[in-house]
C-alpha cells in the first residue's frame, strides 16, 4: 500500500501523467477522429476508415485498434484522466493537513543560526524598540507574537498565511476540471429531434420516468434582402407528467432550459405540408401528418408567347407525369384552345435537363421543341423560352391512404407530393403555426399526384374529394431541429474555474511573508522567509526605521539580497 | 522563556514544494484520500440519480393513486403470478380516463380486451388507429373492448387527436409511465390481447397498417387476433 501511495504522490508520476494526456490530446487533434454520428455503427466506422487508407496506409488498422482514432473515448485515455485525478486526489488531501498545521501553528521560533543564514535578513547596529517593532508590523497587517528571553526579545510576525491555500484550491479546480469531463461522458445525454409544427416529439424512448414531449408551436426564420438566413427561432412547449411545465423559446444561441435539460435550436427546415385525410362516410380522420418535403422534383419557369410577341404563359410548371427518362404534365395554353405536354428530360450531350414540348396530333404545325436552359425558340407558332430549371420541395410517401375503388390504379400505394409558392428567404417566415407570408405567385400549392387519374392541387385549407376520401392541405410548415442536450459538468466547469483563477490569484496575489526579530540591548535582527522573488529586505529596512534603528534607513535604501 | 528542545529551521523557507509527500500513516496518507474521491464519485452519482421532479397532474387529484395495482385473487384464474406474458393473467392497472374518471382493467372481465399502447406523437400508431376504430366498431357488439394506454401526455393533445380520429373506445392515461413499465412495453403501438378470463393471449409489437379498407376489417391479422379472444 505504501509504494502505491509513494507513486501516486510523487511529483514526478504526476507529470509523466500530464505529459501522457497532452501527448494523446494532441494525437486527438493531428488525427482525424471517428465523426460522433458514425461511432457505434461498426459498417460506417468501417466504410469511414476505408477513406482514411489513401492517408494512413498500413498504418489504418493498427492505429484504429489502438484508438488512434478515437482518442477521446479510448479507454486508456479514460484511465489516464482516472489515475491523474487519484493522483492529484492524493496530492491534495494529503498536502491539506500539513498546510492547515502552518497556518493554525505556525513556526514561532527559530535558530539562532538562522538569523545568519536566511535568505532574507537584516540586522542593525542599533537595538530597535519592540513596541515599535510591533507596531510597524501590526500596521502590515501582520499577527504578532512577542517573547521575552532575558533581555532579549524576540518577536514572531505573519501575515496572509491562508494564502498558502491558493495552491490547494488549484488542485481543487484541476479535480473538478476532471471529474467535469468524467461526469459529461458518462452521465451527459444528448438527443437530436426533427419535429414539425404543430406535432409533439418525445425526449426518451417510450416509457421512461423522466419522459418530456416536446411541442414544436411554431418555427421561424429570418433571412436578409438577399435570402441569406439571419436566424432562427422556435417557440416550444415542453409536457412532463401530462401537464405542461414550460414554455419558451429557442434561439441557435439560447436554448430553453428545464431541469437541466436545455433544448438547442440546432437546425431549421421550411418545407413542409401538412395533409388531412378523412373518411367521409364515418367523418373520422384517417391521416393527419406533418411531412418532410425533403426531395425535390425539377420545375421549369416557361414563358410562352404568341407570333406577335405576347405573353400567353408565365409559370413554373410542377411536373407530374413520368415518361421513361422525362418528366412533363399536361399545359393547355391560356388564351388558346392548343394543350400539350410540357416538361423536361436530360439532354443526351449535356445530361442537363431540356425543356420539352410536345404537342399531340397530325397537324403540321404542331409545337414539339427541345429547349436547353436559357434559350428561347420558335415551335408550331408559339415562343417558347426556357427562363430557368427551378426545384420544387417533393416526397414519395409511401403508405398513402387511397380511396378503396383507386387503389388497384397505384399498387405501391405511393403518391408523390410537389409544394409549390412555397414561402422561404423572405423577411420572417411565418407567424404562428402556419407559414401565412403570400408569395408573388400566390398562397403555397401542395400538389398530390398518385391518388386520382388527376392531380390535386390545393391551396391551405382547400379540400378535395376522391371517392370515400377527402383530402385536405393544411398548409405549409416548417420544421424545427431541437437538440436536446443535458451535461451536469457545467457546473462542476465553473465552480473549478472559479477555483483556479481564485488559486492562482491568492498564489500570485497575495503576498506571504513570515518574519522573525530578535532585539538584543545591542543589535536587531530581522529574518524571513518570502517569495525568492520579493524585496523582502526593503520591507526589513522600513521596519526597521520605523522601530528605532537609525542605521536601518540605509538597509531601506538598498535594493535586492544580500 | 525557555525551550530547551532545539528549535528547528522552519521547514519550508525555500517555498518549494517537496519532491516527495512524506507518508502520514495510513490514515491520512490513503484513507482521506479515498475519503475524497469516494465523496466526489458519490456527489455525481447523487446529482445523476435524483432525476427530475415528477410533475403531479394538476386536473385530477390523487394522480399519485394511478398505476399498476394488484389483480384480486379471485380474478386470476391461472394460479400464477400476473405477468406481461402469453397465457399469464394480465397485470391489473388503475388509470385515469380522459374526461376524468378511472378505468380498472380487472373491471373488464368477462369481455374480450385489446390493451393498445400509443402515443400521438407516434407515427406507426396514427396509421393504426383508424383500423382499432374500424376493428371496433366491427367487434364491440360481440364483446370487444379496447383500451387506449396513452403514454404520458397531455390530456388536451389527446383529446383533440380522440375527437378528430374518431376514437370511441375508453382511452386512458399512463402519467407516469409505470403501466407501461409493467408491461415491459419498449416500442409503440404495443397491443396485449387478453380474452375473457383476463389472461393475456397474444402480444403484438408495431402498427396494424394493411389491407383492410380494401378487403375488409374481418380479413386482417387484427381481425384474427381479436376473434381468438373473443371465443
Amino acid at each position: 500500500m505504501r509504494a502505491v501511495w509513494r507513486l501516486f504522490t510523487s511529483v514526478r508520476w504526476a507529470l509523466i501523467l500530464l505529459a501522457f494526456l497532452a501527448l494523446a490530446g494532441l494525437l486527438g487533434v493531428l488525427l482525424p477522429q471517428i465523426p460522433s454520428t458514425l461511432r457505434g455503427d461498426d459498417v460506417a466506422v468501417a466504410a469511414w476508415l476505408d477513406t482514411q487508407q489513401g492517408k494512413f496506409g498500413v498504418f489504418t488498422d493498427p492505429f484504429h485498434r489502438l484508438g488512434f482514432f478515437d482518442v477521446f473515448h479510448a479507454r486508456w485515455f479514460a484511465a489516464g484522466l482516472g489515475l491523474l485525478v487519484v493522483s492529484v486526489t492524493v496530492c491534495t488531501a494529503n498536502r491539506f493537513f500539513p498546510i492547515w498545521r502552518t497556518i493554525r501553528q505556525p513556526q514561532r521560533r527559530v535558530p539562532e543560526t538562522f538569523f545568519q543564514r536566511a535568505h532574507h535578513r537584516v540586522e542593525f547596529a542599533t537595538p530597535a524598540e519592540p513596541l515599535a517593532l510591533e507596531g510597524a508590523l501590526r500596521r502590515r497587517r501582520y499577527r504578532v507574537e512577542r517573547f521575552q528571553e532575558g533581555e532579549t526579545t524576540y518577536l514572531f510576525a505573519d501575515r496572509f498565511s491562508w494564502a498558502q491555500l491558493g495552491t490547494f484550491v488549484s488542485h481543487l479546480a484541476l479535480i473538478m476540471f476532471i471529474a467535469g469531463a468524467l461526469v459529461s461522458k458518462f452521465t451527459g445525454f444528448s438527443e437530436d429531434m426533427f419535429v414539425g409544427e404543430g406535432t409533439t416529439a418525445p425526449v426518451f424512448a417510450v416509457s421512461n420516468p423522466n419522459q418530456m414531449q416536446v411541442r414544436v408551436v411554431d418555427t421561424v426564420a429570418r433571412f436578409n434582402p438577399q435570402g441569406q438566413p439571419l436566424d432562427y427561432r422556435t417557440e416550444l412547449a415542453i409536457y412532463q407528467g401530462g401537464d405542461e411545465v414550460k414554455r419558451c423559446t429557442a434561439t441557435v444561441n439560447g436554448p430553453c432550459v428545464y431541469s437541466g435539460y436545455r433544448f438547442h435550436q440546432a437546425a431549421y427546415f421550411g418545407f413542409g405540408a401538412e395533409l388531412q385525410v378523412r373518411d367521409v362516410r364515418s367523418g373520422n380522420v384517417i391521416y393527419k401528418e406533418v411531412l418532410a418535403l425533403a426531395d425535390s422534383m425539377p420545375a421549369p419557369h416557361v414563358i410562352v408567347r404568341d407570333g406577335e410577341g405576347r405573353t400567353l404563359m408565365d409559370a413554373t410548371l410542377v411536373l407530374t407525369d413520368f415518361v421513361e427518362t422525362a418528366y412533363g404534365t399536361t399545359v393547355t395554353i391560356p388564351g388558346s384552345d392548343r394543350t400539350m405536354w410540357i416538361g423536361v428530360r436530360p439532354g443526351e450531350s449535356s445530361g442537363r435537363l431540356d425543356l420539352l414540348a410536345f404537342e399531340p396530333g397530325q397537324q403540321a404545325d404542331a409545337a414539339r421543341l427541345l429547349l436547353p436552359e436559357g434559350q428561347r425558340a420558335s415551335a408550331g407558332g408559339l415562343d417558347f423560352e426556357f427562363v430557368s430549371l427551378q426545384r420544387l420541395p417533393a416526397s414519395f410517401e409511401p403508405g398513402f391512404p387511397l380511396p378503396p375503388d383507386s387503389a388497384e390504379d397505384s399498387p405501391q400505394g405511393q403518391v408523390l407530393l410537389e409544394m409549390s409558392n412555397v414561402v422561404y428567404g423572405v423577411e420572417e417566415t411565418s407567424s404562428g403555426e402556419a407559414v401565412s407570408v403570400p408569395t408573388q405567385n400566390g398562397p403555397p400549392t401542395l400538389s398530390v399526384v398518385g391518388v386520382s387519374p388527376t392531380v390535386l392541387n390545393l391551396e391551405p385549407g382547400q379540400a378535395a374529394s376522391v371517392g370515400d376520401y377527402e383530402y385536405t392541405f393544411l398548409g405549409q410548415r416548417e420544421f424545427a431541429g431541437i437538440k436536446v442536450k443535458r451535461d451536469r459538468s457545467d457546473n462542476l466547469i465553473w465552480v473549478g474555474t472559479g477555483l483556479l483563477l481564485g488559486g492562482l490569484g491568492i498564489t500570485f496575489y497575495v503576498p506571504r511573508r513570515r518574519l522573525w526579530a530578535k532585539i538584543t540591548p545591542e543589535r536587531t535582527y530581522l529574518a524571513g522567509v518570502a517569495g525568492h522573488l520579493a524585496n523582502f529586505r526593503r520591507e526589513m529596512g522600513k521596519l526597521g526605521a520605523e522601530a528605532g534603528s537609525p542605521d536601518a534607513a540605509q538597509e531601506e535604501e538598498k535594493d535586492g539580497s544580500p | 522563556m525557555s525551550d530547551p528542545s532545539p528549535i528547528p529551521e522552519p521547514s519550508d523557507v525555500d517555498e518549494a514544494p517537496p519532491r516527495r509527500r512524506v507518508w502520514a500513516g495510513p490514515w491520512r496518507s490513503v484513507v482521506l484520500p479515498l475519503v475524497v474521491v469516494a465523496a466526489i464519485v458519490g456527489a455525481i452519482w447523487y446529482i445523476e440519480s435524483r432525476g427530475l421532479p415528477f410533475v403531479e397532474s394538476g386536473s385530477s387529484a390523487g394522480s399519485g393513486d394511478y398505476g399498476p395495482v394488484a389483480l384480486p385473487p379471485d380474478r386470476n384464474p391461472t394460479g400464477r403470478d400476473p405477468s406481461p406474458e402469453k397465457e399469464r393473467a394480465a397485470p391489473d392497472f388503475l388509470l385515469e380516463t380522459l374526461d376524468g374518471g378511472t378505468l380498472r382493467l380487472s373491471d373488464l372481465q368477462g369481455k374480450a380486451v385489446l390493451v393498445n399502447f400509443w402515443a400521438t406523437w407516434c407515427q406507426p400508431c396514427r396509421s393504426e388507429l383508424p383500423h382499432l376504430v374500424a376493428a371496433y366498431d366491427r367487434y364491440r357488439q360481440e364483446g370487444l373492448e379496447i383500451v387506449a394506454v396513452n403514454l404520458q401526455e397531455d390530456g388536451d393533445t389527446i383529446a383533440g387527436f380522440v375527437e378528430e380520429f374518431g376514437m370511441q373506445f375508453p382511452v386512458v392515461i399512463d402519467r407516469s409511465g409505470d403501466v407501461s413499465d409493467k408491461y415491459r412495453v419498449i416500442g409503440v403501438p404495443t397491443s396485449f390481447f387478453i380474452d375473457r378470463s383476463g389472461v393475456v393471449r397474444t402480444i403484438y409489437t408495431g402498427p396494424f397498417v394493411g389491407q383492410q379498407s380494401r378487403q375488409g376489417i374481418e380479413e386482417s391479422d387484427l381481425a384474427q387476433r381479436i376473434e381468438e379472444i373473443l371465443r
